[in-house]
């Protein structure tokens, strides 16, 4: 059996009386693409920071293909490149200069792949850092981080600042990096890039893991997503039994549904119902089942789907 | 579970501020006043301390005419703080050595809070948030410097209270009205090196260079006021230098304070022009761009250690020019400044009550390597807030997440630091005996060498203090530093001329350092302070490797 790409066993990380994360366990397979998604504060980054070494758990262990990572930590690094979200530059040195440095810390470089990525990104290499643009000065991390064909490419909200041009061109690197049997952990507020590029999907809720499934098992576990048009004020459906959340916006009301849709057609006759749609979850629809308004609201229920550690779903 | 209403009901607005077009301009004067008081107290404690133990110590008119004959000719002193014209009554003394002293740290914090304040912020992209609501380039650059006059009022404000309390002693009976013009005169430096300051931040596109543009003019105003007291046939140039007109304005027993209205005016004109220049660039941009692209230079850029010496060298050059420059000027005033006017044994005199015993020449070179000493603290405390400035400012961790390990890093920056600081001390050693050399001063080589590396442990214990912040509470580092840096200035001063208690002198990193050339380097107290500068490093890097990064 091969060994984890990531793997994290009770990895906790308090700040004072904060709980940034709290017993992550997560284990990541060589050659999967897996999304990392949570709201801002759900402890995204402080997991990155922790699989990086760069700040200490409190309780817990990593590692990376096997390797500690905080007592193997460099060991653990010529296996993995990370790109964060902010690209923390020297400004005084050229894009070039910024390259080639970062290039012999990391210790190897497929030159003729750089070169490709700088054609690409369309990085003119000429220019000193302080001159570049906040998506610039990411390209040069994302550039940085792919020349050297790592085991794993630990992604931290990678695309900010990216136009949808060089957006493109970031999906066709993961894919290759996939092809080639690279991991990659991307942290991402982009659903629709999460949702194009990942195999699984881990969901962190309030420092802890509420979800890790393939996009298809956590659609089988969704709710159904209902739009309907109504001719004047909405009835009030949120009590039909399978209804869990329901959003009222003029004579709209946007449903999400669980289980049946036979108590709702039932509900809907001998209203004044216009249109009727339906369509399968998407990861926006799946991210505001955990986080949107109506969970909100009723901080008291539980999640819609909740469960600790890899996913044991059918 | 609830039906949640969607609609464009919002509650009323409310006005939260009564002119947000000056919002500015409060932000600023709140940081400035800050730092402005804080300053402003730290001299205030000093003139108060200052006046009282010369009023303790030097009682009678005798001893008062005996420091004026040993101190109102000596060349050396003259050209560090200016000329000393009344030493025998406290009025002239407290002119002298409040002006001296007070003008220089006031200028630095004028620059360094001016640049801090515009151009920093500028930088660091936080002036976009207020230019893109109810004010202009111009608008918010004139908000800017009326917000560091308001810290320069705060300023005032510390100053005067001891300026007050001091002249209100019993036996030294300053009048109000002296009070307040020896507050005003202390300000002036502060105030024209604000504007310089503002001024720099629109000429150079980042903090550091604004600060270096505003550091090099204040170098220059110093160096034309140094060279013009020290040499009574070019006197005539002190009206070429800013701060000479500062001191003669003599606020106590000259009485040209009008002199202080030339400062006033180059003051607002240089404030003027630093508002009108402010919309003549793009913003995040300045006057003097300088190059935004370049051919690769990699020689250097193979490691982290390499990179360390890429990003320092500019500044260690300067510090080494400025070290280099300053030690040849001692060197070359040496042989005059030990040359009593009127041929009294003076100096000696005044030397010998404080512990020297060279000849007058060590003795002189003695007193200034202090300056020297002062310096290579200031580089080691640059090198250390230059380390936490690696990962405050993010930098670091794109090294650390690529194959290093962080006591690599560590140990690399340690060890160039260090060079840097035998760099700088054995530079001070060189410069001293050239300078000498070319006035035929009997002094060897070797002893100045010798003094040069003396001056280095004082610095190494300041790096060490510096690491261990950095280890424990590294956003403190700075102001642990820089803190304890000026505390052991002001104290060795203040022990120079005055008797103070030896638990208060302990507490001056420079008291432990023997005053070579004019004795022998006491080798165990420099073992001490390195022991002490080391043990802190290194338990500062066990804490820093075991503790999370932190980033701003």
């Amino acid at each position: 059996m091969a060994v984890p790409a990531i793997r994290t066993e009770g990895l906790t990380k308090r700040y004072g009386t904060s709980t940034a994360l709290c017993e992550l366990d997560l284990e990541l397979d060589p050659g999967e693409v897996v999304g990392y998604l949570g709201p801002n504060g759900a402890g995204k980054t402080t997991t990155i920071r922790l699989l990086l070494g760069l700040s200490r758990p409190t309780a817990g262990r990593a590692e990376i293909f096997g390797f500690d990572c905080q007592r193997q930590t460099v060991a653990a690094h010529r296996r993995l490149t990370y790109v964060p979200a902010e690209a923390n530059l020297w400004p005084s040195l050229t894009g070039e200069e910024t390259l080639h440095l970062l290039g012999r810390v990391q210790g190897r470089v497929d030159l003729g792949y750089r070169e490709e990525l700088v054609a690409r990104f369309d990085l003119d290499l000429t220019k000193k850092v302080s001159v570049y643009s906040k998506g610039n000065r990411q390209k040069v991390l994302l550039i940085a981080a792919l020349m050297s064909r790592p085991d794993l490419l630990v992604l931290d909200e990678p695309t900010g600042g990216l136009d949808p041009l060089m957006e493109q061109a970031f999906r066709l690197s993961v894919r290759e990096a996939r092809e080639h049997g690279q991991t990659v952990f991307l942290s991402s507020h982009l659903l629709s890039e999460v949702e194009v590029l990942c195999d699984r999907v881990a969901i962190l809720r309030g420092g802890r893991l509420a979800e890790i499934a393939t996009l298809a098992q956590l659609r089988h576990l969704s709710a159904l997503s209902v739009e309907a048009t109504f001719g004047g004020v909405p009835p009030d459906l949120s009590r039909v039994p399978g209804v869990v959340r329901a959003v009222a916006d003029g004579c709209d009301v946007h449903l999400q549904l669980q289980g049946s849709i036979a108590p709702l057609i039932e509900a809907l006759a001998g209203t004044d119902l216009r249109g009727l749609l339906s369509r399968e979850a998407s990861l926006e629809d799946l991210f505001l089942a955990y986080y949107g308004p109506s969970q909100v609201l009723d901080q008291d229920a539980p999640p819609a789907v909740v469960a600790a550690g890899k996913s044991d779903l059918p | 579970m609830s039906t949640m209403l969607v609609g464009p009901q919002r509650g009323d607005l409310t006005a939260v501020s009564t002119h947000p077009a000056t919002i500015l301009g409060k932000v600023v004067a709140r940081q400035a006043s800050r730092s402005g008081a804080l300053w402003g107290l730290a001299f205030g404690v000093f003139i108060v301390t200052q006046t009282f133990a010369y009023t303790s110590q030097y009682k009678t008119q005798a001893a008062r005419d005996g420091l004026a004959r040993a101190y109102g000719t000596n060349l050396g002193l003259n050209a560090l703080l200016g000329q000393a014209k009344a030493l025998n009554n406290v009025a002239g003394w407290a002119e002298w050595r409040f002006i001296g002293i007070l003008t220089i740290l006031g200028s630095v914090w004028g620059l360094l809070t001016a640049t801090r304040l515009l151009r920093g912020e500028e930088e660091a992209g936080r002036l976009d948030l207020f230019l893109v609501g109810q004010t202009t380039q111009r608008a918010a650059a004139i908000q800017a410097v009326a917000g560091l006059g308001v810290g320069l009022v705060a300023m005032f404000t510390a100053i005067t209270a001891g300026t007050l309390i001091a002249g209100h002693l019993s036996s030294v009976g300053l009048t109000l009205g002296q009070c307040f013009a020896l507050s005003l005169t202390l300000v002036a430096g502060p105030a024209m090196f604000l504007a310089v300051g503002a001024l720099a931040s629109q000429l150079a596109n980042t903090r550091r260079r604004a600060a270096a543009v505003a550091g090099a003019l204040f170098g220059v105003v110093y160096a034309i006021r140094m060279i013009a007291d020290t040499n009574t046939s070019v006197h005539w140039l002190i009206w070429l230098s800013p701060l000479g007109w500062i001191e003669e304005s003599r606020p106590l027993t000259g009485h040209k304070l009008l002199l202080l209205l030339l400062v006033l005016a180059l003051t607002i004109t240089t404030a003027v022009a630093a508002c009108w220049l402010a919309q003549r660039h793009d913003v995040g941009a300045a006057i003097f761009a300088g190059s935004n692209a370049s051919a690769a230079h990699v020689r250097l850029l193979g490691s982290p250690a390499g990179l360390a010496v890429r990003l320092v060298r500019s500044s260690v050059a300067g510090w080494l020019l400025a070290v280099a420059a300053f030690a040849l000027l001692v060197g070359m005033t040496a042989e005059s400044a030990t040359t009593d006017e009127s041929g009294s044994s003076g100096i000696e005199h005044a030397l010998s009550r404080l512990g020297r015993h060279g000849s007058p020449v060590e003795d002189y070179l003695g007193l200034t390597m202090l300056i020297v000493a002062v310096i290579v603290a200031l580089v080691a405390a640059s090198q250390i807030t230059a380390i936490r400035g690696e990962e405050a400012d993010g930098h670091l961790e794109v090294l650390l997440v690529r194959p290093l390990r962080r006591t690599s890093w560590f140990a690399g920056r340690v060890a160039l630091s260090i060079f840097v600081l035998v760099a700088t001390g054995v530079v001070g050693g060189i410069g001293t005996w050239a300078g000498a050399a070319t006035q035929h001063a009997d002094i060897s080589f070797g002893s100045l060498i010798t003094a040069g590396l003396n001056v280095v442990p004082p610095s190494l214990l300041l790096f060490g203090l510096g690491a261990l912040t950095h280890g424990l509470w590294p956003k403190a580092t700075t102001t642990v530093v820089y803190g304890y840096l000026a505390w052991s200035f002001l104290i060795e001063l203040a022990g120079g001329l005055i008797k103070m208690g030896h638990w208060l002198l302990d507490t001056s990193v420079f008291f432990h350092m023997a005053p070579a050339p004019a004795v022998s380097s006491n080798w165990s107290s420099a073992a001490v302070l390195t022991g002490l500068g080391i043990a802190g490093t290194v338990i500062g890097g066990l804490f820093f490797h075991h503790r999370d990064l932190q980033n701003l």
